[in-house]
């Protein structure tokens, strides 16, 4: 992809997030839309999202793989790694060669190894002073992510935060723990699903997802929606 | 009755975790002198948890000591049992209760399973000091009233499990278990909430870790859904 037409990709995007957030908007589809358009648009091979619950513990929320291969490696990131660094920080935290990290972080760098990654940029979800989340932005290759590419995935990161907080919302933080919470418990409806699925179709847990997103999609509903409807039996994927 | 039957459902859910307030909905419902719940069988022993009168809670500790009666039937069976009059000498099931029996004012017997999906524990307990029939309708609803008293009592159990054996729960573990609730629940057609308590029932009867059961049910290696050859057999 050459930069003009990146830039004009990043443009439409950019575009496309913002005419979302006005409606109504199903914030899984949303957080989906997200790390698919970083894993298109950046120079990078996965990307996922997590929020912090009540705890204060992330938990993944949207990402561009379901394999546990994926979806492990970023959890320990989030216990001992640069997605909890970055949270708690509040800056981007980029590791440009995951072979070369502090000893306490030595689970998550034998896992990513392992996976074949070799570089990781974790960008924090935040709001003045709140910080709900991060964006774990990961590469096969070990070298920084470019510099235009970190700007685009700061603004990923603060269209998250909108998406998931609606900026009226913000002033009283019974609300932001609340809207928090809707989030994490539409991704535990989503994950039920999954296995709904997985069972009534004999299919894999990630094919279930992609049965999931591929019949919200072409029905103009939400993933949370249709979770929610296999969740309750009302709905049956059809074959 | 059907006012008295939705405040009975009412009562029970509200009854939580108090097992005194279990048997009064079934007397103030069904025409019966007293009733008593208690948990038989494997997965959570036996024990009279709550008994409206002495002689409910006498009809229990016989049952357990004899190993038969109405309470048992409907562990195994997972159906209510209904024995409107003792005293019908065509019936032949439990003879050594029935003899244990013979001098107390107790005339009808009904037993109505404890069970959550395929995990059965136990069963609520019905007598009349009168023959008296129970009809389907009747049936259908002291089954669904001893559904919440089931959940309750296994809730009741789990909730005094020493998790200290549990390993610790991470955020990647829970999506697994998320995921495996959607499996059962499809398997039985019940609620997240029910099908989470299953796993977690099953994890219990066989002292293994929930995220262990979770696995198992997502790698296919244990099914709840009916089969011919009985429920839940697999694993």
């Amino acid at each position: 992809m050459n930069d003009i037409t990146r830039e004009s990709r990043l443009l439409e995007t950019f575009v496309t997030l913002a005419d979302t957030l006005v409606d109504d908007y199903d914030v899984v589809d949303l957080l989906q839309l997200l790390v698919d358009t970083c894993k298109e648009l950046l120079d990078v091979s996965e990307a996922a999202i997590l929020l912090a619950d009540t705890a204060g513990v992330l938990d993944v929320i949207a990402s561009t793989s379901e394999s546990s291969r994926l979806v492990e490696l970023v959890q320990l990131s989030a216990e001992a790694g640069p997605c909890v660094e970055s949270f708690r920080t509040g800056r981007p935290v980029s590791v440009p060669d995951v072979r070369d990290v502090p000893a306490e972080w030595s689970t998550f760098r034998d896992s990513a190894v392992r996976a074949g990654f070799g570089s990781v940029h974790a960008v924090p979800l935040r709001l003045r002073d709140t910080i709900i989340g991060s964006l774990n932005l990961l590469r096969r290759g070990s070298s920084g992510l470019a510099p235009e590419d970190a700007a685009a995935s700061k603004a990923f990161a603060d269209i998250a935060t909108i998406g998931i907080l609606h900026e009226r919302s913000m002033r009283e933080t019974t609300i932001l723990a609340e809207q928090l919470q809707i989030a994490l418990n539409s991704r535990i409806v989503v994950e039920q699903a999954k296995g709904v699925v997985a069972y009534t179709r004999g299919v894999s847990i990630d094919e279930a997802f992609e049965l999931i997103r591929a019949y919200a999609r072409s029905h103009r509903v939400g993933i949370s929606q249709v979770a929610a409807r296999l969740v309750d039996r009302s709905l049956d994927l059809p074959d | 009755m059907t006012g008295g039957f939705s405040s009975a459902m009412e009562s029970l859910e509200r009854a939580g975790g108090n097992p005194g307030q279990y048997c009064r909905p079934f007397l103030d419902v069904f025409p019966v002198t007293g009733a008593s719940v208690a948990t038989v069988g494997a997965l959570l022993g036996s024990e009279t948890i709550a008994a409206s009168d002495h002689l409910a809670a006498r009809l229990d500790e016989l049952q357990f000591d004899l190993g038969e009666g109405p309470c048992w039937d409907a562990l195994v069976t997972g159906a209510a049992v209904l024995e409107p009059d003792l005293r019908d000498h065509q019936r032949r099931s439990w003879p050594a209760f029935r003899t244990a029996i013979a001098q107390d004012d107790v005339r009808a017997i009904f037993a109505f399973p404890l069970a959550v999906g395929p995990l059965r524990m136990g069963a609520v307990d019905l007598y009349s000091a009168q023959p008296v029939r129970l009809d389907r309708t009747q049936t259908r609803q002291a089954d669904a009233m001893a559904a919440i008293v089931g959940r309750h009592v296994l809730r009741s159990a789990l909730a005094t499990v020493d998790r200290e054996s549990e390993p610790s729960s991470t955020a990647y573990s829970r999506r697994l278990v998320h995921q495996a609730t959607g499996m059962v629940l499809a398997q039985l057609g019940i609620t997240p909430d029910d099908a989470l308590l299953v796993i977690e029932g099953r994890a219990f009867a066989e002292s293994r870790s929930v995220m262990d059961v979770a696995r198992d049910i997502l790698s296919g290696l244990l099914d709840f859904a009916p089969t011919d050859e009985g429920i839940g057999d697999a694993g």
